[in-house]
Formats: structure tokens, sequence, C-alpha cells
């Protein structure tokens, strides 16, 4: 009886950490074995690939940074922007309501590779500032561009959450006199907060997947490293490896993601 | 006589400082509506596969084999967490490559980069619909698969003719989703050069510098496709609906 309970107790303490600790513990294993084998790679894998292969892999994972950074920064101006726009769609006044349903509809419908070159076109490559001037990167007007889907789920993530939050929760603190700011600050957005975060990080994880689209605007990216290293090498096995290392480290960033979005998914589930 | 009002709605734009002057060269004009048709013909290829590549996934995830479970386990999580272009780039700019190298003497790669597109977003898609799918399955009540073996139904029948008909019904406004999702991402076809119509907005905007122009036209282009997919949705969802599930 004791035995059975325990088991239950140590079941129950076990199950939550598992899923999303065990990607990150291969992620680290795989890490750590990456740096012995470029520390002191043994005699069998002396061959020119793994040469070239180590050659190139600094670069590679200079390119992949720029697509984390490229897309950290999209996300973030996209919530910003996008909780804004959310608020707007739930706003009173019925011309701000639709203005901000539109906005939505527009950047949610959008091809994001379409707002890629829009926003690498049409933005000018330096700002005139009184008597500076700023040059405007090329992957900042990608961030831009991917900002613009962003923020446009956001808003309705944002949304949904309110919408979500039972309409007798809303009458019950009006009922206890909340004016309706407080009812917001104090009573909805502590729970749509935690709905949020699982749509939230799945947005998250296709930005991630979408900044791969910067090569195509000339931005200095993972694909884009592939692509030089791949021309420059000019070699079957080397063209074959590195594009399928592009894809291996996109899947190890993402991966971990989903898996924690998973585990989230199911502990909000029915609470 | 088209032509008169063609000539006068360009007109009519430049007043409001748009640029469609493209319309009225013969050329670029008929490259621009071939880029649709071939957009058009991409996005219906894509479909019938994805959803053909997304039956099978799905019923390979739910296989009792375990094998063919974790095979199709593993390819879902490296598709759905990977970016399209890059597969596109292992599909097109590697496996195109051996495969010319290894056919160099009997004749050439039959294999197009349109193929290679359809292929690509098929199986990124077909990923998510089996995703979609399986959450269908799952949710086909089990007191209404009792009830179906209780009758007599095998193990396949039960399938075939009880659980998927209700599974696709489930799954169908995320298999819609899907494939709004699957329009959109058409566009990634240009990058390996497909004549796709996001290919030649790109030739004619570096000629004329009419980037705004031509953003507006495929904007309302791919609105337009995504509104037809929802429309056919909506329908197929009317057409499909049984009386005690859902709305």
């Amino acid at each position: 009886m004791e035995d059975s309970l325990c088991a239950g107790e140590a079941s129950v303490l076990l199950q939550p950490s598992s899923p999303s600790w065990s990607p990150l513990a291969w992620a680290a294993v795989l890490v750590v074995a990456l740096l012995l084998l470029v520390s002191q790679p043994p005699a069998f894998l002396q061959t020119p690939l793994i040469g070239y292969l180590l050659t190139w892999s600094p670069a590679l994972l200079m390119g992949m940074l720029a697509n984390i950074q490229i897309s950290v920064l999209a996300v973030a101006i996209g919530t910003l922007a996008g909780l804004l726009i959310g608020a707007l769609q739930l706003s009173s006044l019925r011309p701000v309501r639709m203005a901000a349903r539109w906005y939505v509809q527009l950047f949610r419908n959008a091809p994001m590779l379409i707002l890629i070159y829009f926003s690498t076109y049409v933005f000018p490559f330096e700002i005139h500032l009184g008597s500076h001037y700023f040059s405007f990167p090329d992957w900042i007007k990608v961030t831009l561009g991917l900002a613009l889907p962003a923020s446009a789920n956001v808003a309705e993530i944002f949304r949904g959450a309110i919408l979500s939050i039972p309409a007798p929760q809303w009458e019950a603190a009006s009922s206890l006199a909340f004016r309706r700011s407080q009812l917001l600050r104090w009573i909805i957005l502590p729970q749509c907060l935690r709905r949020m975060l699982p749509p939230w990080m799945n947005l998250y994880a296709t930005i991630t997947m979408g900044t791969a689209l910067a090569s195509l605007v000339g931005v200095h990216d993972l694909l884009d490293t592939a692509q030089i290293a791949s021309t420059t090498v000019n070699r079957v096995d080397f063209t074959v490896t590195v594009y399928f290392t592009s894809l291996l480290l996109f899947f190890l960033y993402c991966y971990p993601i989903s898996r924690f979005t998973q585990y989230l998914e199911r502990k909000y589930a029915f609470s | 006589m088209m032509d008169s009002w063609l000539v006068k709605l360009v007109a009519a734009l430049k007043g409001i400082g748009l640029n469609y002057d493209f319309l009225l060269a013969a050329d670029e004009r008929s490259s621009f509506l071939h880029g649709l048709l071939v957009t058009v013909q991409l996005s219906l290829a894509t479909i019938i596969f994805s959803l053909l590549a997304g039956f099978v996934l799905a019923a390979m995830l739910v296989s009792p084999r375990r094998w063919v479970a974790f095979a199709a386990r593993g390819f879902v999580e490296v598709t759905r967490n990977t970016p399209t272009l890059v597969q596109l780039y292992c599909a097109f700019l590697v496996l195109n490559m051996l495969i010319t190298e290894a056919l160099r003497s009997s004749g050439g790669n039959p294999l197009t980069p349109f193929i290679w597109v359809v292929l690509v977003i098929s199986l990124h898609k077909g990923a998510f619909h089996a995703e979609s799918l399986r959450a269908g399955l799952q949710a086909v009540p089990a007191v209404t698969l009792e009830a179906a073996s209780s009758l007599g139904f095998s193990r396949r029948r039960q399938l075939l003719l009880v659980q998927l008909p209700l599974a696709v019904r489930f799954a169908l406004p995320s298999l819609i989703n899907n494939l709004v999702d699957l329009i959109k991402m058409t566009t990634v076809a240009s990058a390996i050069a497909v004549g796709d119509v996001t290919y030649q907005s790109i030739m004619i905007w570096t000629q004329r510098d009419n980037v705004l122009e031509l953003m507006l036209l495929m904007l309302a282009f791919f609105g337009l496709l995504t509104w037809l997919v929802n429309l056919a949705g909506r329908r197929l969802e009317q057409y499909w609906s049984l009386p005690g599930y859902g709305g």
C-alpha cells in the first residue's frame, strides 16, 4: 500500500519536468560532444570534409545568432505593438475597433515573404533626423517586416485570451464596484497572461523559422552563410553537410521551444 | 476595347500616385498574369498532395506498429520545427543536385523546381495536417467506437467508416487554417526561381521601381485566394455538419 503510494508520488513529481528536460539534456550533450570534437578531433575524423566543417562552424553559428537576434527583437516589438492593438480591438469606440480589426486581418493574412520584401524596399536605407543621418541596415528592416505579422498575431492571441474569460467574472467584478481599468488590471489580465503564453511561444517559433527568409533580401544570416560556404568550398559532400547542418541548427533551437509549449498547454489545459 | 479602359484605369491610379505602367506593356503584363496562374497551379497541386501526405502520415502516427509511429513522429517533429526555406534548399540545392549527378549519363534530371516546391510544401503542410487529423481521431468518443465494434465492424472498417469521417469533421477548421498557411507559403517558390507571382513581381519592380504598387496587387491576390479557401471550408463544414456535433 505504502509502496504504491510512493510510486504514485514519484511519477507525479517526475512527470512535469521530464518532457521539457529531456530535449534540453540532449542539446547539452550534443554541444559538449561538439566542443570535444572541435578541441581534439580523433584521427578518423581528420578528413577534408570535417576540416572544412570545423573552419566554417564559427561563421555558421554567428549566422544562427543573427537569426535569433532578429527573431527576439521582432517578437519583442511585435508583442508591445500587438498588446496595444489587441486592446484597441476591444475598444468601445467603433471606428477604433474597426481599424484595429483591419490591421490584424491584413497582416495575419499577408504572406511573410511579401511583408519582408515590403519592409526591405519601402523603408529608406537611412533616416534623416535633424542634421544626423542614421543608417537603416537590412536586418532591422527584416526585423520590422517580421514584427508586422507578429503584432497582428499577438493582438489576436490577446483578444482570444480576454474573450476566453467567462462573462460572469466581468459581471461579478463590476458588481463588486471595480472600475473597468481596475477590473482589467486585477482580475482579467492576470488570467489572460497564463493563457497567452503557449500560443505566444508558438508564434515565437513561427517567427524564428520566418527569419530564414531574411537571406533572400541579403541579410547575412545562417542560410546566407551556408550558401557562401557551399559555393566557396565547392565540394559535393560539404554542400550536403552544410545545408543539413543548417536544418539541424534550426531544429535544435525550435524543438525544445515546441516541447516546452506542449508541456505548458497540458499544464494549463484544465485549470 | 479592353485596352482603353485599362489605359484609363492606369491613368486614374497615377493620379493618386500609384505607377501601374507595367500593365500597359504587353510582355510584362503577360508575365505577371502568368505568375498569377503559376501561383494558382502551385496552390492547387500543394493542397491536393499535402492532404494526401497528411492522411498517410496521420495513419502512420496512430499505427499500432511502434516503429511506423515512431518514424512518422520523427518526420513530423523535424518538419514542424525547421523553416520551409531551409527544407527547400536541402531538397533543391542538395537532393536535386545529387539526383542530377546520378542521372547525368541517363538523360538528365526530370525533376523541375516546380515539382520540388510542390513536394517540399506538401510534405511540410502534410505534417501539420497529420497532427490535426490525429487530434481529430483522438477526439472521436470511445463510446462511438465501442458501439461500432459491438455492431460487428472490423478494426479497419471501424477506422474508415466511423472514426475517419468524424475525425475529418473535427479536424476541418484546423485543416482549413493549415491550407490558408499553405497558400501564403507558396511565395517561397520564388527563392528557387519558379515563375510564381512573387518572382514575376520581383522581376518587374527591379526594372520599374514600383514595389508598393506590386505589393498591393499581391496582397489583394493572396487575400482573394485565402478568402476562397476559407469560403470553401465554411461550405464544406455546413455540408458535412452532423446533428449533435458543433453549431
